[in-house]
């Protein structure tokens, strides 16, 4: 790890100082760790450098260096590598410190890695902090995408043991998991970034553009009955006073004294039914009456199932 | 390839130097408790930016970095004035804490302040992009958070989710978190004599009494899930593709899963849960194994169809 660490360290300035792109044998002549290496072992390492490098955060570019293209040699802007400068106040970044402390993913603390390139934890009063949050799994994957985002390339990945080729809009975490909204031929599709696998980025920046007005809180919708297809129908339903605070915050409604008597407006008719009865005897449909008789058919096929 | 931890202290070495290249004089102090060191690491990491340089890497060539007295000294390192830019993974991380404390309703308007900066440097319409839904309905994570840092006893009436029942208790709050896309209290709870983990949105009124309590010593991690006890109702259902979302909702056993259904092991305390889960599903599940379940099932339904007559 020594030795990584040191050759990484004398590439990255060799590649920032070099006022023309170098070749591969520049970098094998000339920075110090990399001399005395076989043919095959000095492109091993170099490989695995440039891939840390990446890693980094470095833009490690590879340009022609003749007008034929027969050479490459590689670059790194200073100013493309360079992070810029947010702005922040010193009570931001103690606030951004905190909550870059409070919060997991991918099992590490999510935002600390962030904090370090920009100047470090700011302590602010100290004191316990009993606040924390876990965003599951999946920092990997998310990163890739988050970046495929940004610079607006398409993705392959495999999906329920099926290709895809996907224009990605964005990622929301809700529920415990992270979702992509993305685009495929047929339209708009959510995945679940935990199921998908084999992920590729696409070479090409730019390659799509993403639909004016776009917003992700829309795509992923707050509730399941107003995710659908349905033509939309108010429908009137009452709570028993036992749980109509419970139903009130679901809906986001003022919570009542007493039962909840509100209207609803439902999108997919499958998914209200079932969110009414998850109530069990403390909810009812009032109206309209196609509604209850989905309730009422819905309890029939439950009765049936059981027997 | 190169190790995440090999990657992370080439990233520490790279914003630790143009730190200490901005500013005149530097305690030791500071660089440990602001970039996560130990003394022992950070003396490693001068070192190994003492050796690195400019090709000849001759003594002109080579970075300078030691400790004076209490002091970080680094010279000779122009090049590095700046850190690298974030990576994706990086941003995106730095951004869903950020939204998360947000969400929780107990954010300081500079840390929103901090989110629209860092949104606008990264990517301008990250807003749109990027959204984390761990979201506080009943606003009550904030009261809980400043309980549990003051070691005050809360008094809360809690909807218990395993028993669908309301009860009232006096609980000690350890820690308030969120996982699963919710938020939780862990803690001591009075009327059990046990330690318990509540969901926030779940407690309908709460209030913080005088009385301080004696925090333990280590804070248990949190974590969620029921864990199966003695006298449990058990039952075992098919699930068809659509009712697979129970797998994720509620915490069950997995018996068998295949394409077309899984089988899984429901336990709870009482009927109720279950009976209102096969109603809800209707002709999505089965319930392969469970006779006062079915009883219960029936029963609701029943009730049900009489209500809606």
């Amino acid at each position: 790890m020594q030795n990584v660490v040191e050759r990484v360290l004398n590439l990255l300035i060799y590649l920032l100082e070099s006022p023309t792109p170098v070749t591969s044998n520049d970098v094998r002549n000339t920075v110090h760790g990399y001399a005395d290496q076989s043919d095959e072992a000095f492109h091993r390492m170099f490989e695995r450098d440039k891939q840390v490098l990446r890693r980094l955060g470095v833009p490690l570019k590879l340009e022609a260096l003749d007008p034929w293209e027969i050479d490459e040699g590689y670059t790194v802007d200073p100013e493309e590598y360079a992070i810029g400068d947010p702005g922040f106040t010193k009570e931001e970044r103690v606030a951004l410190s905190v909550a870059a402390r409070m919060v997991r993913l991918g099992g590490a603390e999510a935002g600390v890695g962030a904090i370090i390139k920009l100047g470090g934890l700011e302590h602010g009063a100290g004191g316990i902090e009993p606040l924390a949050a876990d965003l599951g799994e999946g920092a990997d994957a998310l990163g890739e995408l988050f970046g495929a985002i940004a610079d607006r390339r398409k993705i392959d990945f495999s999906y329920r043991e099926q290709t895809r080729t996907v224009a990605p809009y964005g990622i929301a975490h809700r529920r415990g998991h992270w979702y992509l909204v993305g685009n495929i031929a047929e339209g708009e599709r959510m995945y679940r970034v935990d199921r998908i696998s084999n992920l590729t980025v696409g070479e090409m920046a730019n390659s799509f553009s993403k639909p004016k007005g776009f917003d992700i809180k829309a795509a992923v919708n707050a509730q399941p009955w107003e995710a659908g297809a349905d033509p939309v129908i108010k429908a009137s339903v009452r709570f028993d006073e036992d749980v109509a605070w419970w139903a009130a915050r679901s809906l986001g409604v003022a919570e009542p004294h007493g039962e909840l008597a509100t209207e609803v407006e439902v999108a997919n008719r499958d998914a209200f039914v079932g969110w009414v009865l998850s109530f069990g005897t403390s909810a009812e449909v009032l109206a309209p009456d196609e509604m209850r008789e989905a309730v009422v058919a819905r309890v029939r096929d439950a009765l049936e199932q059981a027997g | 390839m190169t190790s995440r931890r090999t990657v992370s202290r080439i990233s520490r070495i790279l914003a630790l130097i143009p730190y200490v290249l901005d500013r005149s004089t530097v305690d030791v102090e500071e660089v440990i408790d602001r970039f996560g060191y130990t003394r022992e690491q950070l003396t490693r990491d001068l070192n190994t930016i003492f050796v690195c340089g400019l090709p000849g890497y001759g003594p002109g060539d080579l970075m300078e970095a030691y400790m004076d007295e209490d002091e970080v000294v680094i010279d000779a390192a122009d090049f590095f004035g700046k850190a690298p830019r974030l990576t994706p993974a990086e941003a995106l991380g730095l951004l869903a804490a950020g939204m998360t404390v947000i969400g929780s309703g107990e954010a300081s308007p500079e840390l929103e302040s901090a989110v629209r900066k860092l949104t606008k440097a990264v990517m301008p319409d990250a807003d749109t992009t990027l959204t984390v839904d761990v979201i506080d309905e009943s606003q009550n994570v904030g009261v809980l958070r400043d309980a549990a840092a003051n070691a005050k006893v809360v008094h809360i009436t809690y909807r218990s989710v395993a028993k669908e029942e309301t009860t009232e208790r006096d609980i000690e709050p350890w820690s308030v978190f969120a996982a699963l896309g919710r938020w939780y209290v862990l803690g001591h709870c009075r009327l059990v004599d046990d330690q318990r983990t509540f969901r926030i949105d779940r407690i309908k009124e709460l209030e913080v009494e005088d009385e301080v309590f004696e925090r333990p010593k280590r804070v248990p991690e949190p974590g969620v899930g029921y864990v199966a006890q003695e006298g449990d109702i058990v039952c075992t259902i098919d699930l068809k593709p659509a009712a697979r979302w129970v797998l994720e909702y509620y915490p069950v056993e997995v018996l068998a899963e295949k394409e077309t259904s899984s089988r899984i092991r429901f336990s709870s305390p009482d009927t109720e849960v279950p009976a209102r889960l096969l109603l809800r599903l209707g002709t999505d599940a089965k319930l392969v194994d469970g006779d006062e379940v079915r009883e219960r099932v029936r029963e609701m339904g029943e009730s049900l169809l009489a209500t809606y007559r």
